[in-house]
């Protein structure tokens, strides 16, 4: 074989695949759509986190008539490998002073806390709140109560010490809905339940079979690992 | 009671029968170091002469004579580069002119004995992993050219040969000479006649096919005791294919019109070797793509056409084989959003984004599946590994974008690759065996660690 690296074309194509499932890469996805079960142990959270997590989760998007919710779909989980990115470090943001707490949302983060920290401090202060307001965490409310104390906490009338509750609650509720609707190689959107339930077909890839036809896509989600929903 | 031998008569009978060994052994030894007798040719007026260079330059294309004697990132023709055999590697040898460590010592004769008989310079035989028993076919006048080029043409090159990697006994020679002088072909016996053939283009191509083209080392199956079944045409088995070469099956190369050439026009065969790939197909896996790189391509247009005009002139191999009858009510189904099977769910959600539904792919860019020889052969290997591990088209002058398919491993398990690749041999009208998924774990476990799905990530359903 002469010395030419197009002659290479095995170990070329290797690199031309990792560049070929960019969404993969990219993310840093483990290449297994792994769906541990709901009572899987998190790695990042206490117990008593991780009930709070659960049990706020389940109220953000509930189990309905029209199909499981976000803790059926392994929201928590989701959350909780979000929890070992770069992302949750604040890695991936400007983490410097000045930090302009009223400053408009478009100049981005003006928090010191990292993702972590606002997930460790918010929850201790929200079943800090809750405890002093209605005598449990909130885990252990009825669902009436969990949203009463949510309201709360989304419109600021909750004070927190040391993480603004509307803060706490808008980054909660954000990621409990990318947990619903990123792909199942995440960790949530466990059954593809959130792209069933909006109609999204996932990473097919090629729709070439259904333009200026006018039926409605027949064919259920399919994720970057290749399960089927 | 029991019976005895009286022991006598064993003992002579032992005796007689070491002795026979004995004799036999002898016998075995002297056939095997009995030399040669090669008849010498004719030396040219003069060896350096330009269009001599030039055309044993050419022929070295032909005959692909770089794709064993240089290593990757080595010098032109240095050899060096490992054949694997299961007793231990082959190195292939520096054939530039330096004196010392190449060739350049070498007579017309010398050079002539090892590359159409397979005997080094020392009578010593050559391992058949060079293609002597092809060669064999080229003309005296080709012989000459090809030692005006190596001789004249390349750059020498000052570097040792390697040895074996074979342990004593197995690397002793004189087997290799039993093995020659029984299965190998004597030139003379086979000296190119092209009056068997119909026309002079039809002579040129299989004259190009069973010599230099050596196509036949790859396409032809080979016995048990590894000689290739047929060296021409007059073999029903020549260019049968179904040889696992490097994990890709060579495909069958004669008129069969499912998983031979049948369907191919001489027009596909011309752009296959030229660049790869044609309006219906693609070379996959490194064996084909590195003929097409290192010496197809580089063929003049009348001598493609002349190789595509004789493979059209070999009748399919006898008997039932894998079938081909164009149907398009899979495409139908699976347009109308049907999908009843494991197979159709898994090639709609991981191959009908580039080959498309009606399995016929988008011409020279993505390959069709629906009657295509790679489908369809009966030893569904190379069908297996492209799934697993993907491939990319060989780059050529003419066709530079390797374009690629990616490899599924690590998101099918081995039942889901056995059944798409049994739904791809028999949908669009394909009719070929299914493949087992014990197959599919064989290659996986022959394959590097990327193609290795995970249990999670093999969603058996
Ligand atoms: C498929 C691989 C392959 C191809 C193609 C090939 N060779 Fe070889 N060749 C070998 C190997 C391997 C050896 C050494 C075998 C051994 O050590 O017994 C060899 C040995 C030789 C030798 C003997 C060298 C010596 O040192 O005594 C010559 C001469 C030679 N090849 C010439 C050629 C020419 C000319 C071509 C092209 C027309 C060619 N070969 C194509 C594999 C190949
Ligand atoms: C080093 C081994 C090797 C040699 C030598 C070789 N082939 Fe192949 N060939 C293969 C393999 C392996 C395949 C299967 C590739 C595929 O299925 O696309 C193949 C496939 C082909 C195909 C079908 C390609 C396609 O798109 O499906 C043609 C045509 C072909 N070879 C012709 C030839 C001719 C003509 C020669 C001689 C000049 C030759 N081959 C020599 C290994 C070889
Ligand atoms: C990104 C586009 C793409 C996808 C997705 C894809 N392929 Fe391919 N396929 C190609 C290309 C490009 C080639 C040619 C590769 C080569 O020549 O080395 C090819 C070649 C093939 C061939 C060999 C055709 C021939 O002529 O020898 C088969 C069979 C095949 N693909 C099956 C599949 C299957 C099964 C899947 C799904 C698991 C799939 N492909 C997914 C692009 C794709």
């Amino acid at each position: 074989m002469p010395d030419d690296p197009s002659f290479t074309s095995r170990r070329r194509f290797l690199q031309w695949s990792a560049v070929a499932v960019p969404a993969l890469a990219a993310a840093g996805a483990p290449a297994s759509g792994q769906a541990p079960s709901a009572d899987d142990r998190p790695t990042f959270f206490s117990a008593s986190e991780w009930a709070f997590l659960r049990a706020a989760a389940a109220r953000l998007i509930p189990a309905d008539a029209l199909g499981p919710g976000a803790l059926e779909a392994g929201v928590p989980e989701f959350i909780d490998r979000q929890m070992a990115t770069p992302w949750a470090e604040g890695r991936l943001w400007y983490m410097q002073g000045p930090f302009v707490p009223d400053a408009p949302p478009t100049l981005g983060w003006q928090m010191r806390l990292t993702p972590r920290d606002v997930y460790r401090l918010g929850i201790a202060a929200a079943d800090g709140w809750t405890q002093d307001r209605h005598g449990r965490v909130f885990a252990e409310l009825d669902p009436a109560a969990q949203d009463g104390v949510l309201q709360a906490f989304e419109s600021g009338k909750a004070r927190f010490e040391q993480v603004p509750a509307a803060i706490f609650f808008a980054m909660l509720l954000g990621n409990v809905r990318e947990g619903f609707f990123s792909d199942p190689v995440h960790g949530g959107n466990r059954g593809l339940a959130g792209w069933k339930l909006i109609g999204f077909p996932g990473a097919r890839a090629d729709f070439m079979d259904w333009v200026e036809r006018d039926v409605a896509y027949p064919l259920p989600p399919v994720s970057l690992s290749g399960q089927r929903g | 009671m029991k019976r005895r031998w009286p022991l006598q008569r064993l003992k002579r009978l032992l005796i007689g029968l070491v002795v026979l060994g004995a004799l036999g052994f002898l016998a075995v030894l002297g056939y095997a170091f009995w030399p040669t007798h090669t008849r010498a040719i004719a030396a040219p007026a003069s060896a350096a002469d330009a269009a001599l260079i030039e055309r044993g330059r050419y022929l070295a294309l032909a005959g692909d004579c770089t794709a064993c004697h240089t290593a990757p990132g080595g010098k032109p023709f240095a050899g060096g580069l490992a054949l694997a055999s299961p007793i231990g590697a082959i190195y292939s040898t520096n054939i530039t002119p330096d004196r010392r460590t190449g060739i350049g010592g070498y007579s017309l004769d010398q050079f002539d004995r090892a590359l159409r008989h397979g005997i080094r310079a020392d009578g010593a035989s050559l391992y058949p992993a060079m293609p002597f028993p092809s060669y064999a076919r080229l003309t005296d006048e080709d012989v000459r050219a090809l030692y005006a080029y190596f001789l004249h043409g390349v750059v020498p090159v000052a570097q040792a040969d390697r040895s074996p990697d074979i342990p004593w006994p197995l690397s002793m020679r004189w087997p290799l000479a039993l093995w020659r002088k029984t299965f190998a072909p004597s030139p003379d016996a086979v000296a190119f006649d092209p009056k068997r053939y119909p026309d002079e283009r039809v002579a040129r191509g299989a004259y190009l096919v069973q010599g230099a083209g050596h196509c036949g080392s790859c396409h032809t199956p080979r016995a048990l005791t590894l000689q290739e079944r047929a060296l021409d045409e007059s073999g029903a088995q020549y260019l049968a294919g179904n040889q696992i070469i490097d994990g890709w099956n060579a495909i069958n190369l004669r008129g069969n019109p499912a998983d031979g050439l049948g369907r191919w026009s001489e027009q596909d065969i011309v752009e296959t070797l030229r660049t790869g790939r044609n309006p219906h197909a693609a070379v996959v896996g490194s064996p084909m793509a590195d003929v097409t790189v290192h010496s197809m391509q580089h063929l003049a247009d009348a001598d493609l056409h002349a190789i595509a005009a004789y493979l059209k002139t070999l009748p399919p191999v006898p008997g039932a084989g894998p079938g081909f009858a164009a149907n398009d009510a899979t495409a139908k189904a699976l347009q109308a959003g049907i999908n009843d099977s494991r197979g159709a769910e898994l090639y709609v959600d991981n191959c009908a984004g580039c080959h498309r539904t009606d399995a016929k792919g988008y011409s020279r860019v993505f390959p069709a599946i629906a009657g295509n020889p790679t489908v369809l052969a009966r030893e569904p290997d190379s069908l297996v590994r492209l799934i697993l591990g993907g491939s990319s088209m060989p780059a050529t002058v003419a066709a530079p974008s390797a374009l690629g398919m990616p490899g599924f491993g690590w998101r099918l398990g081995d039942a889901e690759v056995a059944a798409l690749a049994s739904y791809l041999r028999s949908q669009w009208g394909n009719q070929a065996p299914p493949v087992a998924s014990g197959l599919v774990a064989r290659i996986r476990a022959e394959m590097p660690g990327e193609n290795h799905a995970s249990e999670e990530a093999a969603h058996a359903r």
